[in-house]
């Protein structure tokens, strides 16, 4: 379709009394690219039977929108809304709470949506409009001018003459681009070496944080365990006894404490591998509970099996064997933390994890 | 001899013995007395000081209620935990030790008699009544030890004193979310273990279910003994539990659609969510 | 006092004459309105996104204001009693105040989570409807560039939001998302440390995160959303092949009222079901989770769904590290296996569809503007290519829940592991033969039934004994050629009717579900007795 030429624009008079409006509107839509091909009113005759009814239906729909509107701002404001308030009577209504909100805004809105979607199927013109398309490149002659524009622009730069200033520009930008970038980034890098450790091989189980001393393996309260604390068969979930140990300050420190059966505890020491020697105390062996694939704690240990089971990504690790991965995407035991019994009778770690705890990284040898 | 001698046998055997005879009769009497007295006093001494050889192959004297139990025993566990609660190579454990909780818990939730062998014991329909199953379980006591269970009232005093008081309520609350929730998971409906095993849900067990399992770790549970969770514990522990499944008020974001998290939430999503607003988009704007 | 007198019936137009004067509104404006729209039901799928997003606008207002996603440790004091005296974070203290302690905090929490699992929902369905029916044919690349990445950014604050409360649920997924950082090589301790500012947890990524989840991302979102819909606009939308339908016009309604009558509609719509599933289904319960702790876990822990499909990646890749020694410089390295299913994965699934268009473009050869949608089954390579990735993408999907799925139905949690693993291989290529076939199968019923018309079910017998089923040719246009039997009909992209009353030799369906809701149209008549023609035409089948 041809554009419109400025005569033909000039020669529509709009306040041209024989038009009607819908003259008009197709005048208007033809000159955006619209062309109206079919325009029929639902109801060509006004006030029939089944206009009515579609009318009532809308005047129903839009009661109900008010309707369940209103119910929802009555139930928001004195309906029992408060946990653990109130009366019996009050505690038996609670948990119906939401729900009623839910219930009547989604009836309010769905009424409202459904009212307007009738609406404009039943009541609004039948209509079909076909609108033009411009696809395509521009017209040639625009593109050879804005071409032209931009190369000109590149040439009153004059980079092409004067390389010397062009060269200076770059060079004095470019570390003026590495300073905003360097401030951006800058403050958030944080190296992992700490004090001269890597804070990934060290945990709060580490002698140092506790002056020298061996770190008491804790409940989560603090209290010190004895062996006695522990079942046959069964297993505990233990903290550095260090201020905070049983915080996320270390996270990195739960650590399993598994009571084993006689014959499973002596398989254990008959396989124990060289960095594991010396670990176990007795029947206990304590593993690091943060999973060696993604970190969740691997905390469902099965006790006839003596698997220990990673409920994230289901790896499994076999306790009887250096706690080493038999199943899953895990690749490397879980890390084994030496123990003995201190003086007063309570479970110490004898040193801090002897390899890194929890998910690999790069360099994790 | 003479008649006098006759009287008394050994009459010369004793010096001057005239004078000790006496009748044949008396004297052979008073020899046998004296061997009977001479027996019992040896085997009185002999068996007052001997140690109780062949005493394993004696059955302890049993209660009454042992008694029963332990003719139920033979009738229902025998075949897999052998005489004498010995346990069968490859098919029942030794009971030896575990006490009347873990038979109660056990029978009382159906698993044992077991089905058949497999990953899971399942719970089911108790075979035996709850009196039968703490019969059994004061044979199993008898014979062996082990722990055992509080009567149901005390402990169901225990649980709601716990329920009531906020402090205790949240102790359990954490003790269960340390020690508990990654088996049973945080909507105590259980979970997956490995190779065909799980964690059975938690929503329908009765107080002291849920302490027995505890106290002697059925199965693949690990043990959490009154020397590592106290019964105070154990009570808090339970409360927190029960709390979350009968409390109506648990649950005040509607229907909890089984609280499995993110599975059903997106199984919703797309079935209710998308379906819905799709078969809308056909009534807006149909096919044309 | 001197009274003005306001014409109020002149107020419209002096305002708008008003506003006219200064803005020369009249010309755009009355473009705007007079814009055509085509109309099918799966050019809506697309607004149902955009709706959700004005529903997470609005409900993350409310939130916002309540929230605090501060780490430090304070003691619960509020409503619900089972976490009373707990240690937790300022910011799981006020997620559960805005749930327990502010009256409907709870119903615009459940609102906000819902809209966000829609909001994906719906992206997924748009996604392959403009997949499956070729929109993002030139010229149009750029706004499928602009809608990966708009899944990608929604996907980023999905789980930027659902980690704020700090709940020991998402709590855990954090910690997979520090090991997954962890895991890129050479950088990954450095990544992490510094985003975490030390070791994970750290004390300042929950505040990092807020930043990025209610500034940063929905900032990105609601230009990326902006470029969508002025490309959309600029270029117009697609449509399917039809009568009148061309390459170089849109056929349909103006924008007001018939276009925006069905979008407001459809709005309030998409309104009420997020608040119908705000109010009657509960979602993400933190109260049951309990505040993060790093020993805590739960069974049956999974992301929301729209991350699940990685953590079914992260479950079914096997225990694959490489481990090696840089000729005795530094102790050994290692590649973590988490490294190749969660960050190559998803940057594979980024790249690729990324650039489909153009890869697409490349194979078929095909340079032209296409404003005409295609068939899926007039395209069976891109729809087998389109089944091969649902497959795929429903495995991985179904992995991420495989450990409820394996307790729920009493599977064993090691062989829902393998299956998956052997599925992830077998399925995607069975899906693609399968689609492929399917595809071409439907394109040969549509060639059949132009060349030999509408199957009838009527069977006659001819003289010499044969049964033949009587066809009812399709309507000739001028443009067919007579004789040998077929009509030379030729395929035009669309729809080829296959029932009668399709076209109109029997009556049209009755619309209703259960009953009528509107009375069957009449039957078409025969023509009226009249001398000479016989009562009844048969229906007779060609030569």
């Amino acid at each position: 379709m041809t554009t419109q030429t400025a005569p033909e624009q000039e020669q529509f008079d709009a306040s041209d009394p024989s038009l009607t409006r819908f003259d008009l509107v197709k005048e208007g839509a033809r000159r955006d690219g619209v062309e109206i091909v079919h325009y029929a009113p639902r109801f060509p005759v006004p006030g029939t039977k089944a206009e009515k009814r579609i009318e009532r239906v809308l005047g129903l729909m839009f009661l109900l929108t008010g309707l369940m509107g209103t119910a929802f701002v009555v139930a928001y404001i004195a309906w029992p809304w408060h946990y653990g308030h109130g009366d019996e009577t009050y505690q038996k209504l609670f948990p119906f709470y939401t729900p009623l909100l839910g219930a009547t805004l989604g009836l309010a809105l769905l009424t409202l949506g459904l009212g307007i979607i009738t609406w404009s199927k039943k009541l609004l013109p039948e209509e079909v409009s076909i609108q033009e398309r411009h696809d395509g490149p521009s017209d040639r002659t625009e593109q050879r001018l804005t071409a032209a524009t931009i190369v000109n622009m590149g040439d009153e730069l004059g980079l092409k003459r004067r390389k010397f200033v062009g060269l200076a520009f770059l060079a004095g930008a470019a570390p003026l681009g590495a300073a905003a970038g360097a401030v951006l980034v800058g403050s958030l890098i944080k190296a992992p070496k700490q004090d001269g450790e890597n804070i990934f091989f060290t945990t709060g189980w580490d002698p140092a944080k506790n002056g020298g001393k061996p770190v008491r393996l804790t409940h989560e309260d603090g209290t010190p365990i004895r062996p006695a604390d522990v079942s046959i068969g069964g297993q505990i979930t233990v903290f550095p006894g260090i201020p905070g140990g049983a915080t996320n300050k270390y996270g990195d420190s739960p650590t399993l404490l598994i009571h084993l059966r006689e014959q499973d505890a002596q398989e254990t020491l008959r396989n124990v591998k060289a960095v594991n020697k010396d670990s176990q105390w007795q029947n206990f062996v304590a593993y690091s509970k943060i999973c060696t694939h993604a970190g969740c704690p691997a905390s469902l240990y099965e006790q006839q099996t003596n698997r220990l089971l990673c409920p994230c990504h289901q790896s499994q690790f076999q306790i009887t064997d250096n706690a080493r991965p038999v199943f899953g995407p895990a690749s490397r035991a879980l890390p084994q933390l030496p123990i003995t019994v201190d003086d007063e009778g309570y479970f110490v770690a004898t040193s801090d994890y002897r390899v890194a705890i929890g998910p690999a990284f790069w360099e994790r040898p | 001899m003479t008649s006098e001698q006759s009287k008394r046998p050994l009459a010369r055997l004793v010096p001057g013995g005239a004078r000790a005879a006496r009748s044949k009769l008396r004297r052979r009497l008073s020899a046998a007395v004296r061997l009977v007295a001479a027996l019992t006093l040896v085997g009185g001494l002999y068996s007052a000081y001997a140690p109780g050889v062949g005493r394993a192959e004696e059955t302890p004297v049993l209660s009454a209620q042992a008694q029963h139990g332990k003719q139920l025993y033979e009738y229902s566990c025998i075949t897999c935990h052998g005489t004498n609660a010995q346990g069968v190579q490859d098919r029942g454990p030794s009971l030896i030790g575990v006490g009347s909780a873990a038979v109660e818990f056990q029978v009382n939730t159906g698993r044992m008699p077991l089905a058949r062998q497999e990953a899971q014991a399942q719970r089911k329909q108790p075979q035996l009544s709850e009196q039968d199953a703490a019969d059994i379980g004061a044979y199993i006591q008898e014979l062996g030890g082990g722990p055992q269970l509080p009567s149901a009232a005390s402990l169901d005093a225990d649980v709601q004193k716990a329920q009531s008081d906020p402090k205790t309520l949240a102790h359990g609350g954490e003790l269960y979310r340390v020690n508990c929730s990654s088996c049973h998971a945080f909507s105590t409906g259980g979970g997956a273990l490995s190779s065909g095993k799980f964690a059975p849900t938690l929503q329908h067990s009765t107080n002291r279910d849920m302490y027995g399992a505890m106290l002697t770790g059925p199965q693949n549970m690990p043990v959490f003994g009154n020397n590592q969770l106290s019964p105070d514990d154990k009570a808090a522990i339970i409360a927190y539990v029960q709390n979350l499944n009968k409390n109506s008020q648990s649950d005040p974001g509607g229907w909890n659609i089984g609280r499995y998290g993110p599975v059903p939430e997106g199984l919703v999503i797309f079935l209710i969510g998308i379906a819905a607003l799709v078969f809308a988009t056909l009534w807006i704007a149909g096919k044309s | 006092m001197k009274r003005r007198k306001i014409d109020v019936r002149a107020l419209p137009g002096k305002s708008a004459e008003a506003l006219d004067e200064r803005f020369q509104a009249a010309t755009p404006l009355r473009r705007l309105l007079n814009k055509v729209f085509p109309d099918h039901w799966s050019f809506l799928l697309g607004e149902i996104a955009l709706y959700s997003f004005i529903v997470l606008l609005l409900s993350g207002i409310f939130l916002a204001l309540f929230f605090d996603p501060s780490m430090r440790e304070v003691v619960y004091d509020g409503s619900y009693t089972p976490l009373r005296g707990v240690e937790m974070s300022q910011a799981y203290n006020t997620a559960l105040h805005l749930s327990f302690d502010v009256r409907g905090g709870l119903f615009m929490r459940q609102m906000h989570h819902w809209a966000a699992l829609l909001f994906m929902a719906a992206i997924v369905v748009h996604m392959f409807r403009v997949f499956f029916t070729g929109a993002f044919r030139k010229p149009r690349e750029a706004n499928w560039i602009v809608g990966v990445l708009l899944f990608w950014m929604g996907f980023l604050e999905g789980f930027a939001g659902y980690s704020l409360p700090d709940d020991a649920l998402s709590g855990t997924g954090l910690r997979i998302a520090s090991a997954i950082m962890l895991s890129i090589p050479i950088v990954g301790t450095w990544v992490t440390t510094s985003l975490f500012n030390g070791e994970f947890p750290g004390d300042v990524i929950l505040d990092r995160l807020y930043i990025v989840h209610v500034l940063l991302i929905p900032g990105a979102l609601l230009a990326l959303i902006s470029v969508h819909m002025g490309l959309l606009v600029k270029q117009k939308h697609t449509q399917w092949p039809g009568p009148g339908r061309t390459n170089e016009n849109v056929v349909g309604v103006r924008m007001f009222p018939g276009f925006a009558a069905k979008a407001g509609g459809f709005f309030m719509i998409v309104f009420a079901m997020i608040a119908a599933l705000a109010g009657l289904f509960q979602i993400n319960p933190i109260w049951l989770f309990g505040p993060y702790k790093a020993a805590v876990v739960s069974a049956a822990s999974q992301p929301d769904w729209y991350v699940m499909f990685l953590d079914g990646s992260t479950r079914l890749f096997p225990a694959w590290e490489i481990r090696f020694d840089l000729f005795g410089w530094g102790d050994g390295y290692t590649i973590p296996p988490i490294f190749w299913p969660t960050v190559v994965l998803p940057g594979i699934l980024t790249m690729l569809p990324m650039f489909y268009p153009f890869i697409e473009a490349r194979f078929s050869k095909d340079k032209a503007v296409h404003n005409l949608l295609q068939r899926p089954r007039d395209n069976p390579l891109r729809t087998a290519l389109g089944a091969m990735a649902i497959a795929f993408y429903v495995v991985l999907l179904i992995s991420g829940g495989n450990d409820v799925l394996a307790d729920k139905f009493h599977i064993s949690l090691n062989a829902m592991t393998w299956a998956g693993r052997v599925g992830i291989l077998v399925l995607p290529p069975l899906a693609y033969y399968t689609a492929y076939r399917i595809a071409l199968g439907l394109q040969q019923h549509d060639r059949e039934v132009l060349a030999h018309g509408i199957e009838t079910g009527i069977i006659r017998r001819m003289p010499d004994g044969r049964f033949i089923e009587v066809h009812q040719p399709l309507p000739l246009d001028e443009h067919a050629v007579e004789g040998d039997g077929h009509h030379g009909l030729e395929y035009a992209g669309w729809v080829v009717p296959k029932k009668m009353n399709r076209i109109g030799a029997l009556a049209p369906t009755v619309k209703g579900f259960f009953y009528p809701i509107e009375k069957a149209a009449p039957t078409p008549k025969p023509a009226p007795y009249d001398i000479g023609v016989p009562k009844r035409e048969e229906i007779t089948s060609d030569r």
